[in-house]
Order: C-alpha cells, then sequence, then structure tokens
C-alpha cells in the first residue's frame, strides 16, 4: 500500500500526498526526534555555563602565562615549516566548529605549504586530511572527554616536544601557532591563532636581557608555556564547542517543530479529503438508489 | 626593622625614577601588581602585595616592588607566602605529583610553576596545583609518606617506579614541614 502511494506521488498528483498511515509515522519519528534534540539543548545548556566559568579562569591562566612574551617584545621565527595544532574534538552535532579551524588551518597552510599539522580532534583531522594528509605528523583523539584538562594539555605538550629525546627534531624549533576557536559570546565563537615560541626564539627577543634567567629555565618555561597555551586553547575550544552543540540542538528543535506543525496539517488535510471521499461514495450510492 | 627599611628604600627609589622616566614604564608606587592563577582556579588578580616569598629551583627569594625583571622555575612542593597591607597571612603550597614519561630519567624536577617579575613590578605566578597551607591534611600526607617510602624500599620494583617514589616522598614531606609551619 504504501508503494503505491509513493509511485503515484511520484507519476504526478493523481492521487496527492502519501497515505494517512505514512504521515502519521513520520509524525511520530519526528516528534521522537525534537524530544532528542531538545534533551541534547537542555545538557548542552548546563555544560555550557560550567563550561564557560572554566574558559574564563582558563583564559586568565593562559593570558598570564603568556604576558612575558608581549613584555620582552618577542618576535615570531619566520621559517619555512613551522609547526601548526588545530583544535578540536571528536564530537559531532556541534555546528560549525570543526569546519571552523580546519578551514583556519587551510588558509594558514595556503601561505605556509611545508607546515606540519598537529591535530587534535577527529572531527578537523578528516576534514584538513582532505586536502594536507601528508602534512599531519600527528593526532590526538579523544581529548576532552570530560572537559579541558591541564593534565591533557601537559601531555599533548609532551608528545609534540618530547621526540627530542629520541633523536628527533623537536617541532617547535620553527615556531608554531596554535588555532582554536575563541569563545566571544554563547552564540559565537571564532577560530583564532595563538603563538607559541621555541626556547631560542625567546632567548633572542630584544627586551629580554633585562631579565635574569638562565638557558635551562627557558627550556623549561618553553615547554610550561606551551601546556599552558594548549589548555588555554582547548579550554576555549570546548566552551565554543557546547555552545555551538547548544544552538545546533535548540535550530534542530525548532526545525523538527515547524516540520510537526507543516506535516500535522497535510495529515489533518488527508484525513478530511478521506472522509470527504467516504461521504461522496455513501451519498451517490444512496441517491443512485432513488 | 629590615622590612620597613626596604620600604623606605623602594618609595625613594620611585621618586627619583619618576622624575627621569618618560612614559612606557611606569612606576610601581612600591606595590607589587601580583596575579596568581592556577588552570582551574584564579587565586588573585592585580592584588597589590608588599612582599611575595617564593621557593624557586635556585633558591628562596624575596620579592618587593621595582625587583629586578625574574623568570623564576617554582620548586615542587615549595611555599608562596604573600605579604599584604592587611597583614592577613596568604601562605600556598605549591605541587605537582604527576611525572611526565620522558622526564623522569631527565636531570631536570618537574616543574611545579613559574613565577615571572616584569619590569613594570607586576608578578605573574602560574602553578599547576597550589593549596592554601590552611588546607593540607598532615594525616593524608603522613599515610603518602609512609607509603612512598615503602615503595622506594621495595625489592622488587624497577628503576623508574623506585624513582617516581622518590620524588613522592620528597613531596610528601615538604607537605608535613609546610603543615607545620
Amino acid at each position: 500500500m504504501s508503494i503505491v502511494g509513493r509511485s503515484s506521488g511520484a507519476l504526478g498528483q493523481a492521487r496527492g500526498y502519501a497515505t494517512l498511515k505514512e504521515i502519521q509515522m513520520r509524525l511520530k519519528s519526528i516528534s521522537n526526534i525534537a524530544k532528542i534534540t531538545k534533551s541534547m539543548k537542555m545538557i548542552a545548556s548546563t555544560k555550557v555555563t560550567k563550561a564557560q566559568r572554566n574558559m574564563e579562569t582558563a583564559r586568565a591562566y593562559g593570558q598570564s602565562a603568556n604576558s612575558l612574551l608581549s613584555h620582552i617584545e618577542v618576535v615570531q621565527k619566520e621559517a619555512a615549516n613551522p609547526l601548526v595544532v588545530a583544535v578540536s574534538s571528536d564530537r559531532g552535532l556541534c555546528g560549525g566548529i570543526h569546519s571552523s579551524v580546519s578551514r583556519a588551518v587551510k588558509r594558514y597552510m595556503a601561505n605556509h605549504q611545508e607546515s606540519s599539522i598537529a591535530v587534535i580532534g577527529q572531527k578537523a583531522r578528516n576534514q584538513i586530511q582532505r586536502d594536507y594528509r601528508e602534512n599531519i605528523i600527528m593526532h590526538f583523539d579523544q581529548v576532552t572527554k570530560v572537559g579541558p584538562l591541564w593534565l591533557e594539555a601537559s601531555m599533548i605538550a609532551d608528545q609534540i616536544l618530547g621526540s627530542k629525546a629520541e633523536g628527533g627534531a623537536d617541532k617547535l624549533e620553527n615556531g608554531g601557532t596554535i588555532v582554536y576557536n575563541k569563545f566571544k559570546s554563547v552564540i559565537s565563537y571564532e577560530a583564532t591563532p595563538l603563538a607559541v615560541h621555541s626556547a631560542e626564539t625567546i632567548a633572542a627577543a630584544p627586551k629580554l636581557a633585562a631579565y635574569e634567567v638562565d638557558d635551562a629555565i627557558l627550556k623549561s618555561y618553553e615547554e610550561f608555556t606551551l601546556a599552558n597555551s594548549l589548555y588555554w586553547a582547548l579550554a576555549e575550544g570546548y566552551a565554543s564547542e557546547m555552545a555551538a552543540k547548544r544552538t545546533a540542538m535548540e535550530n534542530a528543535t525548532k526545525n523538527a517543530g515547524e516540520m510537526i506543525t507543516k506535516l500535522t496539517l497535510t495529515y489533518n488535510r488527508s484525513r478530511q479529503a478521506a472522509i470527504t471521499n467516504e461521504l461522496i461514495d455513501i451519498i451517490t450510492g444512496a441517491s443512485s438508489l432513488n | 626593622m629590615l622590612f620597613r627599611s626596604a620600604l623606605v628604600a623602594v618609595r625613594s627609589a620611585a621618586n627619583f625614577s619618576a622624575r627621569r622616566l618618560y612614559a612606557s614604564e611606569a612606576g610601581s608606587g612600591g606595590k607589587l601588581r601580583l596575579n596568581f592563577a592556577l588552570p582551574h582556579q584564579t587565586i588573585l588578580k592585580d592584588f597589590e602585595a608588599i612582599q611575595v616569598n617564593i621557593q624557586s629551583s635556585e633558591g628562596d627569594m624575596g620579592i618587593l616592588a621595582d625587583h629586578v625583571p625574574t623568570i623564576a622555575q617554582l620548586a615542587n612542593g615549595g611555599v608562596i607566602e604573600i605579604l599584604a597591607a592587611d597583614n592577613k597571612p596568604r601562605k600556598f603550597f605549591v605541587e605537582y605529583l604527576f611525572i611526565l614519561p620522558h622526564t623522569a630519567q631527565s636531570s631536570s624536577p618537574v616543574s611545579g610553576g613559574f613565577a615571572i617579575i616584569n619590569p613594570d613590578s607586576s608578578l605573574n605566578i602560574n602553578a599547576v596545583e597550589a593549596v592554601a597551607v590552611e588546607d593540607l591534611d598532615a594525616e593524608a600526607a603522613r599515610k603518602g609518606a609512609d607509603e612512598a617510602s615503602r615503595k622506594m624500599n621495595a625489592s622488587g620494583a624497577s628503576e623508574k617506579d623506585k624513582a617516581e617514589a622518590r620524588v613522592e616522598f620528597e613531596l610528601f614531606e615538604a607537605v608535613l614541614a609546610a603543615a607545620k609551619v
């Protein structure tokens, strides 16, 4: 019966819309979806408030940790193959979060073709892989499962710098940029770069001479600052993601609501048409007996 | 006595330099502007302190306004003491217990955080974890120290495990020392 309904729709408006039963099934499934997206929106809402508070603290921490760099007027090193760290996540259904970061990374890559890319988050990795697969040197999955943690940021920083211990080059020696979604408000975020510097670049800064520090400490400071900057980026990215998820779920619920309204009207019209047809049959039949 | 004369010295220096300096490096006015932040908590922001004592990897430091700009690494298990105009005691214990895989064998100790004094007398202290001394649990520290010394001296343990246990032991000892003071 449903096959008849569908093919008659394709052949033209002979039978009009699909059968009543079909519309009913569609209505039921859409209202289930609406319930799911509504509850996802509420969950995301509660997460947004907490994530925003964490983000404010992380931002204060990150800015404090990076303030030395502006005091010494460090200059970002111009090199052929710097490092780009794309900060995203594995989760879907959060609007344009991942494409925001991937687009920013791709724009950067257009001007720095030889850069190495480290990607945090599967979704962003899939998008960046399409154009720059060979440039991706490392990727991190399952990050920020419970929110941003300094421990995770520290471990990622360790991985990025750690290969020197195994005889590889320090990945930060040509300078680096972290690309993350900066949280601007509950309804807006923006992909933003954050510069990270190697100990050598910091040592070469014009105003560092005023400071008392020895080289071993600078190396420690480089590692510590990379971890702090990553933590800051993760926290902002997480807050932006929760806010975007909330907005996406809200829009989905609204759209589902609109579809339900439209379908209900269609359903009622079909139902009334069916009743009218039956009445016509009965009355014609009755009048033909007279 | 020493404290008062240090304050006087700082104030006269600020007056002297104010006449010769042009714009950018504004005088501190004799006070440190302290930002003390942790990843999950901002302890103090733009706080006016008179003196801050820290324990760095190079030794103990007492920081007053107009201190020479410095980048100091906080010692793991050190105490940060903040002296302010309101005379309220503020002491924080800095710890960073997690040991990263490749640094357990390296010679430099794991960083608990950094303290950076800038030319404009702003002091930024970033620590991974800092606990107010009043909140330290001496009992738990004692138990932890005993557990760690047991692990340290265990016969079957690997070198790496022993090294980790040693760092833990020293940290718990530092907690006990800080909690007593």
